[in-house]
């Protein structure tokens, strides 16, 4: 019955083979941080304000379709095409927690709350998350597991000074730039992780794929 | 006892078959997927795939769709509602003879 239940859980675990579920990750989280820090770091009435928002979709559609385009010319070609099943309690959940950790995020910027010791052990989730969904399968990635965790204890425990001096240049509100150093710290650290581990995953799949044929199906 | 063997001898022998039930839990997961998928998935040889999927057709389990991925032809395969009903049945009947 187990070998049943790990056959429904192949396909799933098929979406990240060549590592690009990884590698989309990595620019959605360096993406954000980028832009964090222009944000941070410009005026208040410069540019990257006035168009932040549709820089943030237009990340959000670059990494869509960037790796749609990837996986119809590379990944289908030699492994296959899945269509997956549109899950609309799994999107609600993630809407739901992500308007909740928003929210959460505006009412400490607001009431100047030091909670930055809690968003970097937020990092722990999102190891774990991690770990659950590509670690799983491929035993290696444990490493990279241990690295965020690792890398969440450090950015929660870093001295309140280095992560205020990352997150503004201005001491006005020192629990703020603290909470915002720490955001963009974490946000580096693991697209940073996540760009190695899927450029590694995607150079292996590479490697142990053959190229496609052209005598079709 | 009696019961315990009624249930097994009661399983849908179309998906029991190793191969067809490897077939039938991969699309079960999946909206569609490719002739392809499956051959790389199972690691079960293109003859052999074939005639499971044509088996499972024949049943009413599996809806086969051909065509073109570019120039390439490309067979996409989908579970049937009938098919996945029969799957669930399948679960079921197998966990109660286990």
């Amino acid at each position: 019955m187990d070998q049943v239940g790990n056959l429904l859980e192949r396909p799933r675990l098929y979406y990240n083979i060549d590592g690009l579920g990884e590698l989309g990750g990595s620019v959605m989280c360096l993406g954000l941080g980028l832009l964090w820090w222009l944000l941070m770091r410009s005026p208040a009435d410069s540019v990257w304000h006035r168009i932040s928002f549709f820089v943030f979709v237009g990340l959000m559609l670059l990494i869509h379709y960037g790796i749609k385009t990837v996986k119809t010319r590379i990944t289908y070609p030699r492994t296959g095409f899945v269509e997956y099943r549109r899950r609309r309690h799994t999107s609600a959940i993630a809407a739901v927690v992500g308007a909740l950790a928003t929210a959460g995020l505006a009412v400490a910027f607001r009431r100047h709350r030091d909670i930055s010791t809690l968003v970097s052990l937020a990092g722990l989730v999102f190891a774990g998350a991690y770990g659950y969904n590509f670690a799983r399968a491929v035993r290696w990635k444990l490493v990279i597991v241990g690295a965020m965790a690792v890398a969440s204890f450090v950015i929660a425990f870093l001295p309140v000074d280095v992560l205020g001096a990352l997150g503004s240049e201005s001491p006005a509100h020192p629990d703020r730039a603290k909470l915002l150093g720490a955001i963009l710290l974490s946000l580096t650290v693991y697209g940073t992780l996540l760009l190695i581990s899927g450029g590694i995953s995607l150079w292996l799949y590479l490697h142990h794929t053959q190229a496609p044929a052209q005598d079709g199906q | 006892m009696n019961q315990q063997i009624r249930t097994i001898a009661d399983l849908d022998r179309v998906i029991h078959e190793p191969g067809r039930l490897m077939i039938v839990a991969l699309l079960f997961a999946v909206d569609r997927a490719d002739f392809l998928y499956l051959q790389h998935e199972t690691g079960i040889n293109k003859g052999t795939l074939s005639s499971h999927l044509s088996r499972l057709e024949e049943a009413g389990y599996l809806a086969v769709t051909k065509t073109y991925r570019g120039k390439v032809p490309q067979t996409l395969l989908c579970l049937t509602g009938i098919g996945r009903k029969a799957f669930e049945q399948y679960r079921r009947k197998l966990k109660e003879a286990l």
